[in-house]
């Protein structure tokens, strides 16, 4: 290497072994730095744990009912939780609920993404498909919110597949919108025009090259809808339009709990609590990566 | 060095126009005519230097010429093949024969890709070589353009901007191509570092007999490298001739004022300094006749009307120009 080159290289030492590290470490080291973002990934952690082993970590059934033991308070002997009005222990429907609340609010950001980030990659690419295809989301955004799940139930059911089934949907046209966005200004970059200019064919130069390059804004839109996904699933099945009893969904277990509120308090506020903790959780998450991984840093 | 016989691309009147879409129906408004009309032999082994103002259309017609983006109108025949109209898919096979090498070291290389498996990507597209083999052609690669071996797992952000773009070069002859567009390749550049590609390009040419086209806005270096030196202006050609002619002895009134803004190399040595006047015209709507005429200190009555037509004035200089 010619000698000022060499001198390039050397003054550039310090930042090169902070390089060498993958993207991942250097976005975690910036992530763990943020306190709240901290208690965020610490309260999801605990939901996988409990999630995962559910039934190593319980010494009832979450849904027998045992109506000897029925409406115990909090901190009763063998329920620490206490336990509802059928007598089921409190504890055992929240890790229970854990899982299901992880499951569906995983299972529908994934069906989500896959719909949303295909729409996004072909539409920011391909422009002749451009206008259809947002037409296509512009329709979706239409409906606010909440009312496009519900509507989507509506036609389909009411069961808690439906939910994941809904809530995917709903979250297409807004990482739709992501992604065609920094398609846009990725597929303008010199290095998708020299892998034109070499040959490469648009599947290859959409998976390999525009893709990773837009992982970022992917990546904190996912956390972001975790929380918005285990809510909603919350919220209908609050609303009777998703998880049926004697499933331990969070929003039923409130749902059921309302008329209870005056003698047995503690079936409402504790799913109440659970489902608040772990969305504040991925929403504090989310703001973590987002600064974290800013699309100005140096990745490698 | 270079061989006047045997064009190795015929460029005829070829045009590129973007269309300026506005309104709320997004309907075609005008054109940007980035490149109008050009005419030009490049021949085998030369290096063929193109300057002029920026935004005159020098990367455009660049593009055009490797058909990054279709032409508007004109014809390109490359070793007696035309690929001016050629589809995408059957030309493909062209594409190994023609390259670009960037301005930008930054963006010309995918930040989330190492070194080795960017330029491993043309081997796999291309050919049919194994996961070793093609190592091997990566690893010569590097040694070829002066990195070494542990440069192969490194990612882009490792390297100086030299460094990047010695991978750049690397990229552009790995699928030993004969013609390469050098877009401002050395602009970014320190000086010094300027110098070394430089001489890396010169000695690739000559042990791959590979013909260049040296888009720059540096004269100096233009001269230093070509051997002819065409200048560009409003998307039209202005004057075409060997570098040290048109040094030497400028024809085209565009010429002699580009030339006399830069710092003469010999002082005491008088040259009558040519100002250009006012701003360069908007390429969508460039005025009529020699579209010099609104900044040309020799204008007529019919350099506003006519357009003044490519001719050879003497062997191998060629002009547009009325007054020439
Ligand atoms: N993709 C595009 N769409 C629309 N207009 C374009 C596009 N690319 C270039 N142009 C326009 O075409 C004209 C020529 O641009 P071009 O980049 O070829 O100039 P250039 O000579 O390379 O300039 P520079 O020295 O600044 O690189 C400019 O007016 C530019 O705005
Ligand atoms: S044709 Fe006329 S306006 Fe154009 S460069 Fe020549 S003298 Fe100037
Ligand atoms: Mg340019």
């Amino acid at each position: 290497m010619p000698a000022s080159e060499a001198v390039a290289t050397q003054s550039k030492l310090g930042k090169q072994t902070e390089g060498k590290q993958k993207v991942i470490v250097v976005t975690l080291k910036k992530l763990l730095k943020n306190r709240l973002a901290v208690f965020g990934l610490f309260i999801i952690f605990i939901q996988i744990l409990m999630a995962v082993f559910a039934p190593w970590i319980t010494h009832y059934s979450p849904v027998t009912q045992s109506l000897v033991n029925s409406e115990l308070p909090v901190g009763s002997e063998n329920h620490w939780l206490g336990t509802d009005n059928y007598g089921r222990d409190m504890w055992s429907r929240i890790v229970f609920g854990a899982r299901i609340s992880l499951v569906v609010g995983l299972v529908s950001v994934i069906l989500g993404l896959t719909g949303g980030i295909a729409l996004g990659l072909i539409s920011g690419y391909f422009r002749k498909l451009d206008g259809w295809i947002m037409r296509f989301v512009d329709l979706l955004f239409a409906f606010p919110g909440i009312l496009l799940a519900m509507l989507i139930i509506a036609m389909l059911g009411t069961s808690l597949v439906n939910v994941m089934i809904a809530i995917s949907i709903w979250s297409i046209p807004t990482c739709a919108r992501i992604v065609r966005g920094s398609v846009l200004s990725v597929k303008k970059q010199e290095y998708i025009v020299a892998m034109k200019s070499l040959g490469a064919g648009n599947s290859r130069i959409l998976i390999k090259h525009i893709l990773p390059n837009c992982m970022a804004p992917i990546i904190v839109f996912a956390t972001m809808r975790m929380a918005t996904a285990i809510l909603s699933t919350s919220a209908l099945s609050f609303l009777g339009l998703g998880a049926q009893p004697p499933t331990p969904e969070w929003g039923a277990m409130i749902a059921a709990g309302q008329d209870y509120m005056w003698t047995s308090p503690h079936m409402t506020i504790v799913p109440g609590i659970a489902i608040m903790l772990v969305v504040f959780a991925f929403n504090v998450l989310g703001d973590g990566l987002r600064d974290a991984l800013d699309p100005n840093m140096d990745l490698g | 060095m270079m061989n006047l016989q045997q064009p190795l691309l015929q460029i005829n009147n070829v045009k590129k126009y973007y269309p300026i879409k506005g309104g709320i129906l997004q309907r075609v408004q005008g054109h940007v005519k980035a490149v109008e009309d050009v005419t030009i032999d490049v021949y085998e082994g030369e290096t063929l230097g193109i300057v002029g103002e920026s935004g005159c259309g020098k990367s455009t017609f660049g593009r055009a010429v490797l058909r990054l983006e279709p032409l508007t109108e004109g014809s390109i025949v490359f070793k007696g093949q035309e690929i001016g109209t050629l589809s995408d898919r059957k030309l493909k096979a062209f594409k190994r024969e023609m390259q670009m090498i960037f301005q930008d070291p930054y963006a010309s290389l995918n930040p989330r890709q190492r070194v080795g498996d960017a330029l491993e990507e043309a081997f796999i597209i291309h050919t049919s070589l194994s996961k070793k083999e093609r190592k091997e052609k990566v690893l010569n690669l590097l040694d070829e353009v002066g990195l070494k071996a542990e440069h192969y797992d490194r990612y882009p952000h490792e390297f100086s901007g030299g460094q990047r773009q010695r991978i750049g070069i690397a990229r552009a002859i790995s699928l030993n191509p004969s013609f390469i567009v050098c877009d401002e390749a050395v602009s970014a550049l320190d000086v010094s570092v300027q110098a070394q590609v430089i001489k890396l390009l010169k000695d690739l040419q000559e042990k791959h007999q590979l013909t260049y086209m040296f888009i720059s806005h540096d004269l100096g270096v233009v001269r230093h490298i070509s051997d002819r030196v065409l200048v560009m202006y409003l998307g039209n050609t202005a004057e075409l001739a060997p570098a040290d002619r048109i040094y030497d002895n400028p024809l085209h009134p565009y010429t002699k004022a580009l030339l006399s803004a830069i710092p003469r190399p010999v002082p005491g040595r008088k040259r009558n300094r040519v100002k250009l006047e006012g701003d360069l015209p908007n390429p969508a709507n460039p005025p009529k006749g020699c579209s010099f005429h609104t900044r040309c200190p020799l204008a007529t009555v019919r350099c506003k009307e006519e357009r003044p037509i490519w001719r050879e004035v003497e062997e191998n200089h060629f002009v547009a120009c009325h007054e020439v």
